[in-house]
């Protein structure tokens, strides 16, 4: 069987027409930053600015994204405590949102230390910083791989050395 | 864990609000709120003030740390890659058939 399909370019074109306020994190977010990692979707903290939300949920309706669990997406009664994540299939693959990714205070904790990376095909996301991404993983129920950790972390310290050099 | 997680965790362990904790040491609460998000991180002589003024303290032990080399070229390698070159090696990693 093939493995389903999974294009992050689409998910973020959609995501960005709308210009919904959302920060990726996760597999996709540690290999922009230099994880040399393999994932088949797309994790995102969103804003849970009503009109953010309800641009969310138009982005996700042309993805024709829908629940794993079969349950009705309804994006105007998120509650992180209830449901930390949201699992979703999209025609572009894999989606997660995200409310309160471990170890932080979700959305506007993270956006502070963000940066926009260009990706080309004109998608410009936000992308969580090295430092919240090992918070994260750092903080997980489940142990994280050994190995990409040690290499965010190891991300995180070049990151800081030029910063210092800078 | 990171140095903010560790402030945050001595902190909270200790009862204390960043304000308490930043009137303990005579600094501006900003600065406490600053380490804990690892925005800026303190020297090391000024995070062990911050952790015995919770209580604590980080003892002096050196323990051997061993490089690996293979994992360093590799994130070199990744490194020198632009965001957008990243995406399109995983991408082109992901078409390529499991071996």
């Amino acid at each position: 069987m093939s493995d389903p399909r999974f294009d992050p370019y689409e998910i973020l074109q959609e995501l960005g027409a709308v210009k919904t306020g959302f920060v990726l994190v996760g597999g996709l977010a540690r290999v922009i930053h230099g994880s040399d990692e393999t994932t088949r979707g797309l994790d995102l903290a969103p804003s849970l600015n009503k009109e953010s939300l309800r641009r969310l949920g138009v982005a996700l309706d042309k993805l024709q994204a829908r629940r794993v669990d079969g349950q009705p997406l309804d994006l105007s009664d998120l509650d992180p405590q209830r449901e930390p994540v949201i699992e979703l299939q999209s025609d572009a693959g894999e989606i997660k949102i995200v409310l309160e990714p471990a170890g932080t205070r979700g959305y506007e904790d993270l956006r502070i230390r963000a940066n926009r990376e260009p990706l080309g095909q004109g998608v410009r996301p936000a992308v969580a910083s090295p430092g919240d991404l090992v918070r994260m993983m750092e903080a997980l129920d489940r142990q994280p791989d050994p190995l990409v950790l040690e290499t965010m972390r190891r991300v995180l310290e070049l990151d800081r050395r030029l910063t210092i050099e800078r | 864990m990171t140095t903010g997680e560790l402030i945050r965790s001595a902190r909270l362990r200790a009862g204390y609000s960043q304000k308490e904790l930043a009137q303990r040491l005579g600094m501006a609460s900003s600065s406490i709120a600053r380490w804990e998000t690892d925005t800026v991180e303190p020297g090391f002589s000024t995070l062990r003030r911050v952790l015995q003024a919770c209580g604590f303290d980080i003892p002096p032990v050196l323990v051997a740390y061993e490089r690996d080399p293979e994992r360093d070229a590799r994130i070199q390698e990744m490194r020198e890659l632009t965001p957008q070159e990243r995406m399109t090696r995983l991408l082109d990693r992901l078409d390529k058939p499991a071996r």
